[in-house]
């Protein structure tokens, strides 16, 4: 294809005299070769289309739940994926000269990770000061001597890259500890293929997933027992993490389980994973936990995302961690100047990708250089802090400057000067037009046993507005696809079996940690709380204003009913039982709109919502992509309708009607989609347990007491509603609503998937396929449960229910229906008491 | 002198611990100055998992779980040692200056002496501060040889500072020490560590018992010996010299060394995570027995 003019495209707005280096243009203006192809299918498709893709590819990577930061925290703001249209290619030639840099510098920092927990020959032969290494809080001197297994105890490996006006590629910083990204590039890869698929295709890009395999592959070869295909976890500091979306999405896609501190356990010398069938060894843990926070009894004492002991486990080589703790220490940015001579001394080589000019202030003509030139310098502390950032001369004032002069001479050992470049810019679109932007990349490497494999592509940011800022995701940096040409044809293998060294242990995937059945089962539980507190709350409202009666003491006194059910129902007291509840009850509608709203009231349902999804995004990396896209429309739902609390209830029909297709939705893929594990077994026990939870609750408070008959058809009228039961109930008694044949229905009809009997049976099949330690014959205390609360419904005799005592109480009914409450209740500890127990936090001594 | 050694520490829970994971730094690490004739721990509930090793550092360290639930943990540390008089008697007004002494560190590649480099930074519990400096500054003039100064500080210290258990924690900074002249053995011993650092010269921290003889005529009392902390300078040719700012005394035969570091962090003696627990109850006693020669 020959190269097009800039003034024939729609990118002619596009300057064509930026100050420095652009990828896409050259000096005269022209198109560079590898961006031919690209530019000349996103102009044909026309500004209009690639703006409506893009549109389509941010949808699809939030419906994935694609976000970078907290996620649900009412604090933060809930940032999607910034995903930018237009990706960077990189042609097949220039990458074999990065690639080769990369797998350089890897090894190289292989080797000083080495030296520096093993001999320290580095420090003893002035190569490396002793002051930069032992000053850093990354260098952690209980991890010292502890050797993986194999060459490699740099495991993963990033490095952020950027050309400068030179045209060379630079390496910014090194990414050594546990590196983000590579999650994310493969989502972006994954929306591209969907909304630009004939582009990604003809454009001969190279595939991510490979990569993929080798990191599996990595994992595999540092494990401690080589004998068996090793078990390995993926440590993550919980739902609270900036990208915890990545460690879920790893996890899932690896195949391996996802583990907090506390679903590990150290016994025996090894690490266990706290699973629902007992103990599982771990053999190897990729980790996304800091290492300082990892063990609390070795390094930070105050943390608690870690497992006590694991540092002596790794030390004793019965687990091996990815990246090692202590590897943080490759992050400092004053190992740099010192780069050149270390490669010499340990490889007989010159660096191949050079690193951005750096002078490390604790030594004395590098302070000076930095206390004269600080104005143009970006200064750096060696060691990331939360609080401690890097700050750019030119953007201080004369004041700051002279601070951060005297600040660098009290602790010079503490800072680096770097060189402020301008970087090469990269169309971004940006309104109805293309603007360049300066542009970094992430690049990503594992360790196999045979060496470093680098993954062809990577995450590429730039930034969300002209000129030189620092990128970043935390500041808002809009993310790119990044694409390596290759020379032919890239084929997806039509088989999807992975290759061997990838295996992982099958028994291993199925441990489901007690943790994640925890959540699980909680998601179960709200999704139905939410359901039934809707459906009763939708009766309600239509009560109130389809053809409201108030003058009649029948209806009211049926409305009351329904509006203290809804009260009882929700747990929210003291609503319509509130001391003076007159007022109340006569307008009701201020109360019913909180406790549809009002997500800071528990029992509520914005709060039973809100409390469905942060269980649900725990275990973010359970549900299949169409489960997740269901909760997260629940979410985007939830945000949208807590701001204005002025609708009126009638308008809250709408709302409530979307919500139970949502969650209808979402039971619906639960049940098809889902695998019939023990996930699925707690979801359902969730479910089951709260549904005759609410049903027994509802019945009580209105039945219990027996009121006017033409009151009681009222209610039961708007009950069979509630329950979705009215045509049921028709089909098998007519049109005459009377208490006898509503309570067989709700109560006793096995074959009604909403009564209670049904809910029993089915939780006592469920109970009965817990993992359980059996003691011979005998029943687990869940099946002695159920079996007693099977018995009462088998036995119960519908004339007995409606015996009405003298004060006018139905005695029978409610003692049955309160014991069964109790049994319920007691099921829902049992199992919390003999599956999820955590244990308490770990303290100090 | 021949010692006995028994270290019982004592914790008493209000609510059952279900496990515990701890690392203790109770054994006595061998030095040129003294021999371990034995030692060994005496745990309850029964560890487990109890391995020896060796820290950064050179301290025997000590790593163990209690895997039962309890309410009561104890863990005894036992040790018979030798310790050999300090022979040589050195002039502290001799020697070199501290001027040349930081320099030799700064410079001198051998290994020795890199090692020693690393007690010449700032550590988590000593932080130099202008008014560390300045204290120091007094006893460090111009030319003045290493010892000499490293003596009059630690002389100052003693006279400057009051003992006082109620005044401090581990969590006081040496900053507040400083201001209000109050502390501890630990206390000193980092404020004497931090002034030798701020001159750009080696310091650690030593860990370890002292023995207290009874006054006269009474019996010596059993457990009134408390675990004790001094500190040690690094003297190029010489090696480390040990001296006690609460005692006001260069250590020569009474000093029994556990274990040392940059500072109290690094030689806890006890360190642990419990499950459960709630409060406890601490008691720490120490017992100093003098066997004979």
């Amino acid at each position: 294809m020959k190269p097009q003019s800039i003034t024939e495209t729609q990118f002619q707005s596009y300057p064509s005299n930026v100050n420095s280096y652009d990828e896409m243009l050259d000096g005269n203006g022209q198109v560079r070769p590898h961006w031919a192809y690209l530019m000349h299918a996103l102009n044909e498709l026309g500004t209009e289309e690639v703006t409506l893709r893009h549109k389509e590819s941010l949808k699809l990577l939030r419906e994935n739940g694609v976000t970078y930061n907290v996620y649900g925290d009412p604090n933060g703001t809930n940032r999607p994926w910034k995903l930018d249209p237009v990706p960077l290619p990189i042609s097949g030639d220039e990458w074999v000269g990065i690639e080769a840099g990369l797998l350089q510098r890897a090894e190289l920092l292989n080797l000083i990770l080495t030296d520096l927990y093993g001999p320290r020959e580095l420090i003893r032969k002035g190569l490396l000061p002793m002051e930069l290494v032992y000053n850093h809080g990354g260098f952690l001197r209980a991890c010292d001597q502890i050797r993986l297994n194999g060459r490699h105890q740099l495991v993963l490996y990033a490095a952020d890259l950027a050309r400068g006006p030179d045209q060379k590629m630079w390496v910014l910083g090194d990414r050594t500890q546990a590196p983000s990204g590579s999650g994310y590039a493969l989502e972006n890869r994954l929306a591209m293929s969907r909304v630009l698929p004939t582009l990604l295709r003809n454009a001969q890009v190279h595939r991510l997933e490979p990569f993929f395999q080798s990191l599996r592959a990595g994992l595999n070869a540092i494990a401690p027992d080589q004998t068996d295909v090793p078990r390995v976890a993926v440590l993550t500091p919980g739902p609270f993490n900036e990208t915890f979306f990545e460690h879920a999405y790893l996890a899932s896609h690896l195949g391996y389980p996802l583990v907090q501190g506390d679903d590990l356990t150290v016994r025996d010398g090894h690490v266990w994973l706290k699973s629902l069938t007992g103990l599982q060894r771990v053999d190897v843990i990729l980790r996304r936990v800091d290492d300082n926070y990892c063990d609390p009894l070795e390094l930070r004492e105050d943390s608690r995302l870690g497992v006590p002991g694991l540092l002596e486990v790794a030390r004793r080589g019965n687990v091996a961690i990815a990246n090692p703790l202590g590897s943080s220490i490759l992050e400092n940015p004053g190992i740099q100047p010192f780069l050149p001579g270390i490669a010499q001394h340990f490889l007989g080589q010159s660096l191949k990708l050079p690193s951005i000019a750096t002078w490390w202030c604790g030594q004395p003509r590098e302070l000076e250089y930095v206390i004269s030139n600080i104005h143009q310098l970006v200064i750096k502390p060696i060691y990331r802090k939360p609080g401690v950032r890097s700050v750019f001369g030119h953007l201080l004032s004369k004041q700051e400057l002279s601070e951060w002069r005297a600040r660098i001479r009290a602790n010079p050992a503490f800072f680096v000067g770097q060189e402020h470049e301008s970087f090469s810019t990269v169309p971004s679109l940006v309104g109805n037009g293309y603007e360049p932007r300066q542009t970094l990349l992430r690049c990503f490497l594992v360790a196999r046993a045979e060496g470093y494999t680098v993954m062809p592509g990577g995450l590429t940011r730039s930034a969300p507005e002209k000129g030189d800022i620092p990128i970043s995701n935390q500041m808002g940096g809009i993310s790119k696809d990044t694409w390596v040409i290759a020379s032919e044809p890239q084929h997806v293998p039509t088989s999807n079996k992975p290759e061997h060294v990838g295996d992982s242990n099958p028994n291993h995937n199925n441990a489901l940690p007690s943790r994640a059945a925890d959540n699980i089962f909680w998601v179960g539980r709200y999704a139905e709380r939410a359901e039934g507190s809707i459906r009763l709350l939708r009766a309600t409202i239509k009560k109130l204003y389809i053809n409201p009666d108030r003058d009649n003491p029948i209806y009211e006194d049926s409305l009351h009913s329904l509006l203290r059910g809804v009260t009882n129902l929700t747990g929210t007291w003291p609503g319509f039982f509130s001391e003076d509840p007159e007022v109340m009850l006569q307008s009701p509608d201020k109360e019913l709109l909180s406790v549809v709203l009002n997500e800071q009231r528990s029992g509520s349902i914005a709060n039973s919502l809100r409390c469905l999804v942060q269980s649900g995004f725990a275990v973010r990396d359970l549900w299949s992509s169409d489960t997740w896209r269901v909760m997260d429309e629940m979410e985007d739902h939830l945000n949208r309708s807590q701001p204005h609390d002025e609708g009126t209830l009638w308008h809250m029909q709408d709302h409530l009607d979307h919500l139970i297709t949502t969650l209808c939705a979402f039971s619906g893929l639960v049940m098809e989609n889902m695998t019939r594990g023990n996930g699925w077994l707690f979801l359902d026990i969730g479910r089951r347990l709260e549904r005759s939870l609410l049903l027994i609750s509802t019945l009580r408070t209105a039945f219990s007491v027996r009121q006017n008959d033409a009151v009681e058809t009222q209610l039961i009228e708007s009950l069979l509603d509630t329950s979705d039961n009215t045509i049921c109930y028709r089909q098998h008694y007519r049109n005459y609503f009377e208490l006898p044949s509503f309570l067989e229905l709700l109560l006793l009809d096995t074959n009604n998937p909403r009564s209670l009997a049904y809910q029993i049976a089915s939780l006592q099949e469920h109970v009965a396929k817990l993992p359980h330690t059996r003691h011979g014959l005998r029943l687990s205390g869940e099946e002695r449960l159920m079996l007693e609360a099977s018995s009462i419904l088998s036995l119960a005799n519908l004339d007995d229910f409606l015996v009405v005592s003298k004060d006018n109480i139905r005695e029978n009914l409610d003692q049955q229906l309160s014991r069964l409450y109790y049994l319920l209740s007691t099921l829902s500890e049992t199992i919390t008491a003999d599956y999820f127990r955590h244990g308490s936090s770990p303290q100090p001594l | 002198m021949r010692y006995r050694v028994t270290h019982k520490t004592e914790y008493e829970y209000t609510e059952i611990v279900g496990q515990s994971y701890n690392e203790a730094r109770l054994l006595p690490r061998l030095c040129y100055h003294q021999n371990i004739i034995s030692t060994h721990l005496e745990i309850s509930p029964r560890e487990a998992d109890y391995r020896i090793r060796e820290d950064f550092f050179g301290n025997q360290v000590a790593y163990f779980s209690v895997p039962e639930p309890h309410r009561e943990f104890s863990v005894t540390a036992i040790s018979e040692i030798q310790i050999f008089s300090s022979a040589q008697q050195l002039n502290f007004a001799e020697g070199a200056s501290w001027e040349t002494v930081k320099e030799t560190l700064e410079k001198d590649r051998r290994r020795e002496i890199q090692d020693a480099r690393q007690y010449t930074l700032d550590s988590p519990f000593i932080e130099i501060t202008p008014s560390l400096t300045a204290y120091a500054k007094t006893s460090f003039t111009i030319g003045r040889p290493l010892l000499e100064a490293v003596h009059e500080l630690m002389e100052r210290i003693y006279r400057d500072f009051i003992f006082d258990p109620e005044f401090t924690t581990l969590a006081t900074p040496l900053t507040d020490v400083l201001e209000h002249r109050r502390g501890v053995c630990q206390d000193f011993a980092h404020l004497a560590i931090g002034s030798i650092r701020s001159q750009g010269l080696a310091a650690r921290y030593v860990s370890g018992y002292i023995e207290t003889l009874p006054a006269p005529g009474k019996e010596k009392l059993v457990g009134s010996d408390a675990s004790h902390a001094w500190f040690s300078v690094y003297l190029p040719e010489v090696g480390w010299m040990d001296f006690d700012p609460t005692n006001n005394q260069v250590p020569s035969d009474q000093h029994i060394t556990i274990a040392w570091g940059r500072d109290y962090g690094d030689v806890t003696p006890l360190k642990g995570v419990i499950f459960g627990g709630h409060n406890h109850e601490l008691k720490v006693s120490v017992e100093v027995e003098r066997l004979g020669h």
